[in-house]
């Protein structure tokens, strides 16, 4: 599997090239163009998290219900082109196995069938302070694509770091982390509107973006017509 | 004619050079800036219904601009609405088929019709294509970064994100449908078949727009 990340400049994609027996997994319609010996099949489950229910909290952790999966149909080579919606980069991870990846909600875009996605489920102090704080876990060995709003910039972390929840575009598992507020109480962190930040801790790599897409949703939102509930 | 293509991909412009007595046709607001010895004549190209075809039909403007260099060499800077790429094409007689908006300008020698493209348009973005044929420079521009395909037998590219191709290739639209997809949306596909080359975009301004839906307010009930 050879994959090519097209870097062009505020719109980043990926283009995967598939040997006959290798597939693929992406969210659902991130797939924008693609040879004709592919066959997409619309699925429910990733490899080892199948079924209905992991569906259900694929959805609670505001990931599209679906996952894209892709392989080929007649023995030749394959290709795949995959885009976020936003405007941003992509960047390949080679997951090598050892530590597991946890990936912001909004930012999976795809990844090799052999790994692992689960869902985790952040709980009641994310809802609360209305940032969706969803992640999926990524386990295994190969390559897992993720995108950002903006910029991607891998942090080294070395002792502590605090990012934005809405910043965080994945770290892997080595880290400890925990969920806290970047303000002295929560209330003045609701004030300033800093929200929820993930404190890390340990060593290991943490992928940030540079643009929050929930803010940018917060700013288009209210210029346009209500919608209807 | 002499052209150069700004900040590609991402915010694209082209800075178009013309001699003394050469035009340059382009789609209404597409000019950004021009030197003052640029005399513009606004017109229905090819006549009244040409134009409403173009207009209705293609989803380009009933109107286009024609932009002519007088005594000295002229300048002119042409963007599209969106942010993205902008591609320069020598035509040479073949015949290219664009996407809905994708027209942004072309030397006078090129030209352009809007064309129906039946009952297999009906779930595309515009139910009609326009139809480029002659000889001279096209510029053409999308949302976000164009990518050039060589189709050589089958191609398939997701409805939304085909920019041009040759009028060499067919096209039909399918859907990648599976029992268990049935609850929610079909990926809507189209699905070249052919020799020639293809142009897509890497990214949509529809799923943009329905990206930003659920962050719009919601209607409160009294409002009726």
């Amino acid at each position: 599997m050879q994959i090519d990340i097209h870097d062009n400049g505020a719109f980043g994609s990926a283009l995967v090239h598939l040997d006959p027996t290798e597939e693929f997994v992406s969210e659902a319609g991130a797939m924008f163009r693609a040879s004709d010996n592919v066959d997409i099949d619309v699925t429910t489950r990733s490899r080892s998290s199948g079924g209905i229910m992991s569906g259900i909290k694929r959805m609670i952790a505001g990931e599209h219900f679906f996952f894209s999966r892709y392989s080929v149909t007649d023995g030749q080579d394959a290709e795949i082109g995959l885009a976020p919606i936003l405007q941003g980069q992509v960047a390949l991870i080679e997951c090598d196995g050892d530590a597991r990846w946890v990936c912001a909600g909004g930012s999976y875009l795809g990844s090799a069938v052999e790994l692992n996605i689960d869902t985790q489920f952040q709980g009641l102090r994310g809802m609360l302070s209305g940032e969706s704080l969803s992640f999926l876990t990524v386990e295994g060995r190969g390559p897992l694509l993720v995108n950002a709003f903006g910029t991607i910039t891998e942090l080294e972390v070395q002792g502590g770091l605090t990012i934005d929840t809405g910043h965080v575009v994945a770290f892997e598992d080595s880290l400890d982390y925990s969920v806290g507020k970047a303000g002295g109480s929560w209330i003045s962190s609701f004030l300033t509107s800093e929200g929820i930040v993930l404190h890390f801790s340990g060593y290991g790599r943490v992928y940030v973006q540079s643009h929050n897409p929930d803010e940018f949703g917060r700013t288009l939102g209210p210029l346009l017509p209500d919608r209807n509930s | 004619m002499d052209y150069f293509i700004h900040s590609r991909p991402s915010y694209s412009l082209a800075e178009v050079t013309l001699n003394p007595g050469e035009q340059l046709v382009t789609e209404s607001g597409a000019m950004a800036w021009m030197t003052d010895n640029m005399r513009a004549e606004t017109s229905v190209r090819g006549g009244i219904m040409s134009g409403l075809s173009r207009r209705v039909l293609g989803g380009e403007s009933f109107f286009q601009n024609t932009y002519e260099a007088e005594g000295a060499p002229g300048v002119i800077g042409l963007t599209q609405g969106q942010p993205g790429d902008i591609l320069a094409y020598e035509m040479d007689g073949e015949e290219l088929l664009l996407e809905k908006g994708a027209y942004l300008a072309s030397s006078p020698g090129v030209t352009t019709n809007s064309d129906f493209q039946g009952l297999r348009g009906l779930f595309n973005e515009g139910m009609f294509i326009l139809r480029v044929t002659g000889k001279g420079t096209l510029f053409f521009s999308a949302y976000g970064d164009i990518q050039e395909i060589e189709v050589d037998g089958g191609y398939i590219v997701d409805n939304g994100h085909a920019v041009a191709w040759d009028s060499t290739l067919d096209y039909r639209l399918t859907r990648a449908r599976k029992i268990r997809s049935f609850l929610f949306s079909d990926q809507i596909t189209m699905e070249f078949s052919g020799r020639g080359r293809l142009w897509v975009q890497s990214r949509n301004p529809r799923s943009l727009s329905n990206w930003v839906y659920p962050f719009r307010s919601v209607k409160s009930s009294d409002d009726g």
